[in-house]
């Protein structure tokens, strides 16, 4: 779905992230909602946090972290929680033009 | 000069005239009233509390007047005002000074945005706050008085002051609100601390207040750096169990207590992550009051 794509926080710096443990608490400022965001979403947002990144670099990171039952689809997981970020303002997806 | 140096004529005829001016915390306040009661409330509870001459700069002129003279015989009710505006419904007279005690909490939580309040109960030891937030009912305040009673330094039962721009937790001691059994439970746990009038049949049903400790109020101007941050719930007949909270889930739970997180937005985010950084944090349920001061005793060393 985000083959193309960078993705990253909104650039209109919005977005503030605290973590703490396995967990983060994602702070919209624009609608002043806050998120309690854990397991691969928080690995997620540590890695956007950073930089915009792509999509395999994000799975190259969330692998690093977790290891998946074999039948697990953690491509089309990923692509969904992107989805959801992107619907609540969280993440800004963009066209990769360095690819 | 202490207010308990003056005598009841002297408190009833400053109220009655320019208003009685004092020193709670950061804050100053100036209380007209021509209730008698008001009178005997302030001596009792706020005995140690400094008195302003009348050039000092009043944060709050506050007073309880009648809402009209009719009304002096029938059903006689009793108005709080702020700077002229009334944002209450009045009460009945008797519950005067209770009102006067909601109206304060109003005052400083509607204006105070140099703070992220948070609704809970705040205590000190050995310059560690302990924050007790809690919907009614959690029996924070109950915890509050039984610490305060052993020694504690009370910063605040109602609300905990929390400095946006030092992150300290700033004292307000006014009395212990104490509701329905906990009046009695107080009673039997720490006999001898100084009470109130009891209010009784107001919308919350009985309340007492618990004079602070002349020692809180004579520290009432030194801040204390956050330590630990504790959900109480108060369940008949339960074990004392203190229970690690997720930081995370701790500043969601946290932002709900607060009375002013959405006005200050990212001010407000930034304050409470940052104390939720410099807290440890729990859920703590309790039954005995003993097990509990002894367990937080034991925590604060």
């Amino acid at each position: 779905m985000f083959e193309n794509s960078l993705i990253g926080l909104p650039t209109a710096a919005v977005i503030h992230c605290r973590f703490w443990d396995e967990e983060c608490v994602i702070y919209n400022q624009f609608t002043g909602d806050a998120h309690l965001i854990d397991g691969m979403g928080a690995v997620v947002f540590k890695v956007l946090s950073e930089k915009a990144v792509t999509r395999i670099q994000l799975l190259k990171n969330i692998n690093s972290v977790f290891e998946w039952e074999m039948d697990f689809d953690a491509e089309g997981f990923l692509d969904n929680l992107i989805l959801e970020y992107q619907k609540l303002g969280l993440v800004e997806v963009t066209e990769n033009t360095s690819a | 000069m202490k207010l308990e140096t003056l005598s009841k004529k002297t408190v009833v005829r400053a109220l009655n005239s320019d208003g009685l001016r004092f020193k709670i915390g950061g804050f100053n306040v100036c209380l007209s009233s021509s209730v008698p009661a008001v009178a005997e409330h302030l001596l009792c509870l706020y005995g140690a509390f400094d008195v302003l001459d009348n050039k000092a700069f009043i944060d709050f002129y506050t007073a309880l007047e009648p809402p009209s003279k009719l009304r002096r015989f029938f059903r006689p009710q009793v108005n709080f005002s702020f700077d002229g505006y009334f944002p209450f419904k009045p009460l009945p007279y008797k519950q005067a000074s209770a009102m006067f005690e909601w109206g304060l909490n109003w005052c400083i939580a509607s204006h105070s945005h140099q703070y992220l309040i948070i609704h809970a109960s705040v205590v000190e030891r050995n310059g560690q706050a302990f924050i007790f937030p809690g919907t009614p009912g959690s029996g924070k305040s109950t915890l509050c008085a039984a610490l305060v009673s052993r020694g504690w330094r009370l910063l605040s039962d109602e609300m905990t002051l929390l400095s946006v721009s030092d992150g300290c937790v700033y004292p307000v001691p006014r009395p212990i609100s104490l509701k329905n059994q906990s009046i009695d439970v107080i009673q039997d746990f720490a006999p001898d601390a100084v009470m109130g009038a009891v209010f009784k049949n107001t919308a919350k049903g009985s309340i007492g207040h618990v004079r602070p400790s002349d020692d809180s109020v004579a520290l009432d101007e030194i801040p204390a750096q956050p330590s630990k941050l504790i959900f109480p719930k108060y369940e008949r007949g339960s074990n004392t169990v203190l229970t690690p909270l997720s930081k995370s889930r701790t500043l969601l739970k946290a932002a709900e207590n607060c009375f002013n997180y959405n006005i200050l937005g990212l001010k407000g985010f930034n304050s409470l992550s940052n104390l939720i950084d410099a807290s440890d944090c729990y859920e703590f349920k309790y039954s005995n009051l003993e097990e509990a001061v002894a367990l937080f005793t034991d925590l604060a060393h």
